[in-house]
């Protein structure tokens, strides 16, 4: 099932220094690249169907026609290196085992758009990770692909890697660009949407790592040959992150729309010796959960995810066996959506602390059934009434659980002694 | 006129000014769409989210009026229970970790979350959890407390120091709800409008040390006034009370939104004028340098006017256009010169490009349209041959004019606040302050504006037109010295000055800088 | 989310070392905007000092040209600025969803126990400081440390007993 697309230097020792890439076709679509009109390139990524992969989805080719014509402005790209969705971590991988894939990624984005400035933002904790990525920028900005003239053609391009601190938000990208200004990551209202006015109030296109990742491959072999993987309306291939208590955890290359159950047992080698399948995270932690009877049809693409009232989110697939405690484990997410609330807007600051509260009474014994109700209606409450969406990917996924595993909530409303509520 | 465009506010059309938020624009008129964080001033930051209305057929549907800007044909809904569902629950949000201590909180009264309450929501408390637990009495330097538990992020006062004084001492630190206010150490509010953030504060978590727990805000009378710290005349609102067996008292001054003056601000010296109208007056009259009650020295007063050979007019740059006026009557009458020497009260250096003046006088720009001569030579030379010197409240000491040097001329001082001039006088008739009298004043940038009595004492003092009708002059009351002057200055001759508009009426280049011959 | 605000004084006066005024000068080419040099300068400090003081923030904040209050705000935002010295070991370990699933508690209850400290403090000797921090993104080698930086992946109790006695 597993393919090599993206993946396909990862496991030859040494593929992260130029010498070595080269060797196995890094930059090699540059010459073919600066023989396009920039409008065509941008075709080309439209024509392949490939999508955000930083877990909205959103078609990449078209964002980049967002951004104003004619305009006297700068245009910058963010690189969205953040990852840092609970069960995310495959551009990691990227940075560390190909990032001349990246870079030469970058500079396709930026001939397209017309950007000379681009900045990787990469989440803080990625300390070793962050020295690869550095070192393969100055290696190519030594052999002349970065610089005043990339790869000796009349085209400045300048890649800057900006670091995160610790703030799941700045995964969000217009909290990403705020970070990048030296600010609080605290995302904007939109409109103006990034295309119109991002970094530095100017037109920003904001790509994550694996999308960026994707388009030598696209460039050197056509749109076609990456829509050969996939789906019709979810092409090509994803960096799948599979976690949790499966046999084999990891990260798989995987082309879109594989049954989620077959995945799982076949790629990951299954449950535990012994244990049953109680659940699946499709896509990151923000993605409601699934029970193994809703997984039965289900496939890892966009379309299906959705129909299943879930989504296909980051790819970042958790397997749940028979011994979690659905209740511990809906408290260990709103504890880290509450940790990373930007505390800008009001529902989210004042509300998922006090869900976070009204759980960890519950699973003290001092919760009762009503607190149930009451935390289905703050979800309702919270979600999309802020100006990101955070809030809502802690109540779509503690809904799910909510509903999904009341029972177990409901137990552990039972061992509250005292039925009387709690002052 | 200003564009205007037609949307519909649940079903309703209604007509407003083109180019604003919903929020400014359906307020204007009447429709109120609840919001914290947003502040005319400042702009949206739209963080609070208690503005969200559902624009029908709209995309996104739900919007924070604050950021959305008021089209032609957009329909809005304020009044579905969607939308009343959401002002209840962000009105939970904003109280699960509020304190409850409306008793002791100086902001009971004109607090938002309470009136937010009221109006919005009346839900019993659903909070069964511990609150968040921040920190009390902070002092963030110039006269600003902050109780980070009060506060409801909403970022007013942050947004105030970076956007509007470009000081930045505040910034809201931590992210979730531990967010708080602060200061960075070692760096308290320092900028000359500091107290301006206890205005905006929405909530009671910014309150002025020197007003706290001193007053209940429901007590306090709020009258309309100007400020005469300096040549700006800021509109105020002059908060006073008289408590049972007490005086009419003013316990603060808070700006009053004029956009051709001071906008929504005013500076935190002018504010703190307000205890000169409390403190340091002049009660006690005096005729022939003995204690006397007001009639004996007002007559006393005329007697020796009548009899002087010389008199010599000074008049303060803070005296009204009316009281100008009279004066120059008076003076005309009685053949005394009129000076308006008061240089002193201009501190070179001090104002800065918004407010605050170098000019601490709140009517200069009076003599020049009145022609009050202010230089020092007419002065020095008025001064030599005078044998009475009445003074109308000019503190000549700030200009370098001391007792003795005033020679051997008689003193009169009529006039509101102590000082060497009152000291050194024979004299002395206290009158009423701006606080407590009415007229009109011209300000720097040549806007005539009037204001009306805001404290009544007890004993009241006389103000000083009638002091100048008993000591000769010819005008009754203020209404009869604006006639007088619309008919007699040229300057004023076609406006209104009984009718002059709330917001103050921008004068011309040459009618401030008009000579009356 | 504890609270952050309170910052500590180092008692000393702060500016960069030649390598890092360097790298600070060699950055602000890089941004158009000098404010953006807030969350660089900030990791250089705590690379500098292994921690982040009240002279820090106000040196960096007038050597950018910047409010103290926005340096504060960042420094308290993002949790990997230390805004205390930590121990000579700063050991994080990850307690969100898969590390959790995984048994990251009985990491934690291990340490507790060795080291005689919660997380968020610091051991009297000043070797060890312990923090449990939200997903480290190593989901598929979880549950996983963080020690001074470096990755420590499928960790178990064992493991760490082994680790522990090469830290000194």
């Amino acid at each position: 099932m597993e393919v090599k697309v993206l993946s396909a230097k990862f496991d030859i020792e040494g593929a992260n220094k130029l010498e070595i890439a080269k060797e196995h076709g890094a930059y090699a679509t540059l010459d073919k690249l600066f023989a396009m009109e920039p409008a065509a390139v941008t075709e080309v990524v439209k024509a392949s169907g490939l999508r955000g992969r930083g877990g909205a989805g959103f078609p990449t080719g078209l964002k980049w026609t967002f951004l104003p014509k004619g305009l006297d402005k700068p245009v910058y790209l963010a690189v969205n290196s953040d990852e840092s969705e609970p069960a995310t971590f495959k551009d990691r991988y990227i940075l560390v085992r190909d990032p001349h894939m990246l870079i030469e990624g970058i500079i396709i984005c930026c001939y397209a758009i017309n950007s000379h400035d681009a900045y990787i933002y990469i989440r803080g904790e990625y300390t070793s990770q962050v020295k690869v990525l550095q070192a393969a920028i100055d290696e190519a900005y030594a052999a002349g692909y970065l610089g005043e003239k990339v790869a000796g053609h009349d085209f400045r391009i300048d890649v800057t890697v900006h670091r995160g601190a610790g703030a799941y938000i700045c995964g969000e990208e217009t909290a990403l660009l705020e970070s990048i200004e030296g600010k609080k990551g605290q995302p904007r209202s939109k409109p103006p949407f990034p295309a119109i006015e991002g970094l530095y109030g100017c037109p920003t296109i904001i790509n994550n790592v694996q999308s960026i990742a994707s388009l030598p491959f696209i460039l050197a072999n056509g749109a076609d040959a990456y829509k050969a993987f996939g789906t019709e309306k979810s092409p090509g291939t994803h960096l799948f992150g599979i976690s949790g208590l499966v046999q084999k955890p990891g990260m798989y290359e995987l082309p879109l729309g594989l049954p989620v159950l077959e995945v799982i047992d076949k790629v990951a080698g299954g449950v535990r010796e012994g244990r049953k399948l109680k659940g699946i995270i499709p896509g990151g932690s923000s993605t409601p959960v699934l029970t193994p009877e809703e997984a039965q049809d289900a496939t890892l693409d966009y379309e299906s995810l959705a129909a299943h009232k879930t989504m296909f989110g980051s790819g970042g697939i958790v397997v749940l066996d028979d011994t979690v405690d659905m209740v511990k484990l809906a408290e260990n997410l709103v504890h880290f959506y509450y940790h990373e609330s930007c505390g800008q807007c009001t529902p989210c600051r004042e509300g998922l602390g006090w869900m976070l509260k009204i759980l960890e009474q519950l699973i003290a014994g001092k919760g009762k059934v009503a607190d149930i109700d009451l935390l289905l209606e703050l979800c309702d409450n919270i979600e999309m009434k802020t100006v990101c969406v955070l809030s809502a990917a802690c109540t779509m996924s503690l809904r799910s659980y909510l509903i999904k595993f009341r029972s177990e909530f409901e137990a552990y409303a039972a061992k509250n002694a005292s039925a009387e509520p709690v002052m | 006129m200003a564009d205007t465009i037609k949307l519909s506010v649940n079903g309703v059309e209604v007509e407003v000014q083109a180019g604003k938020n919903l929020v400014d624009a359906v307020a204007a008129v009447g429709i109120e769409i609840p919001h914290i964080c947003y502040h005319p001033a400042l702009g949206a930051d739209g963080n609070c989210r208690m503005c969200l209305v559902e624009i029908e057929d709209g995309r996104p549907p739900l919007v924070p009026a604050c950021k959305t800007r008021a089209v032609e044909g957009m329909k809005v809904r304020l009044d579905s229970e969607k939308i009343k569902k959401i002002q209840r629950d962000i009105m939970e949000f904003e109280l699960i970790n509020h304190p409850i201590d409306c008793p002791i909180c100086d902001q009971a009264g004109e607090c938002i979350l309470q009136d937010y309450y009221m109006k919005y929501d009346g839900a019993q408390s659903r909070m069964r959890v511990p609150q968040v637990v921040k920190g009390k009495k902070i002092d963030f330097g110039a006269g600003v407390v902050h109780d980070q538990e009060r506060c409801v992020l909403c970022a007013r006062c942050v947004r105030f120091t970076r956007l509007i004084t470009k000081t930045g001492e505040l910034g809201i630190v931590n992210r979730t709800d531990q967010a708080r206010v602060n200061i960075f150490p070692g760096r308290p509010l320092s900028n000359r409008y500091s107290l301006n953030v206890v205005d905006l504060c929405p909530v009671g978590a910014m309150t002025s040390s020197d007003f706290r727990f001193k007053q209940r805000a429901w007590f306090l009378t709020k009258s309309k006034g100007i400020c005469h710290g300096c040549s700006k005349g800021c509109n105020i609102f002059i908060d006073h009370n008289r408590e049972k067996y007490q005086d009419d008292i003013i316990y603060r001054y808070r700006p009053r939104h004029n956009e051709q003056v001071n906008g929504y601000f005013i500076c935190d010296a002018g504010r703190m004028t307000y205890k000169q109208e409390n403190e340091k007056r002049l009660r006690t009259p005096l005729a022939s340098g003995q204690q006397a009650d007001l009639e004996s020295a007002i007559n006393a007063l005329k007697r020796r006017l009548d009899q002087a050979a010389n008199p010599f007019f000074v008049v303060s740059p803070n005296c009204s256009l009316e009281q100008m006026h009279a004066i120059q009557q008076l003076a005309a009458q009685k053949k005394a010169t009129v000076s308006g020497f008061s240089e002193g009260y201009i501190q070179e250096g001090d104002g800065d490009d918004w407010l605050i003046q170098d000019d601490k006088a709140a009517n200069r720009a009076a003599f020049a349209v009145l022609g009050i001569d202010e230089t020092k030579e007419v002065f020095n030379s008025a001064l030599k041959g005078a044998d009475l010197v009445v003074n109308f409240g000019n503190d000549l000491s700030l200009s370098g004019v001391n007792n003795t040097s005033l020679g051997t001329a008689e003193m009169a001082f009529i006039g509101s606040y102590a000082n060497s001039c009152a000291d050194a006088a024979a004299y002395l008739v206290p009158v009423a302050s701006y606080s407590e009298d009415s007229g009109s004043i011209i300000n720097v940038d040549g806007v005539l504006q009037r204001y009306e009595t805001a404290v009544k004492k007890n004993v009241p003092f006389p103000n000083m037109l009638s002091v100048i009708r008993q000591l000769g002059g010819g005008l009754d009351d203020v209404q009869a010295a604006r006639t007088s002057l619309g008919n007699t200055v040229e300057a004023f001759k076609k406006l209104d000055l009984q009718n002059i508009p709330a917001q103050g009426l921008a004068l011309t280049a040459s009618e401030v800088g008009n000579v009356t011959a | 989310m504890s609270n952050r605000a309170e910052l500590i004084e180092s008692g000393k006066p702060f500016a960069f070392d030649a390598e890092r005024d360097a790298e600070f000068e060699r950055l602000a080419k890089r941004y158009p905007n000098r404010d953006s040099l807030i969350l660089p300068s900030l990791w250089l400090i705590q690379d500098q000092q292994g921690w982040i003081s009240v002279e820090s923030i106000a040196y960096v904040a007038d050597r950018i040209g910047t409010f103290a209050s926005q340096v504060y705000e960042v420094a308290t935002f993002y949790t990997m600025y230390h805004l205390r010295p930590m121990g000579k070991y700063h050991i994080c370990v990850c307690r969100t969803l898969s590390c959790y699933l995984l048994g990251k508690q009985q990491i934690v209850d291990y340490l507790q126990q060795e080291l005689g400290i919660r997380p968020g403090q610091i051991s009297e000797d000043g070797r060890f400081s312990l923090e449990e921090v939200e997903c480290l993104g190593h989901c598929g080698s979880a549950p996983v440390v963080q020690i001074n930086g470096e990755f420590h992946e499928n960790m178990t109790v064992d493991k760490f007993k082994e680790l522990l006695s090469t830290l000194k």
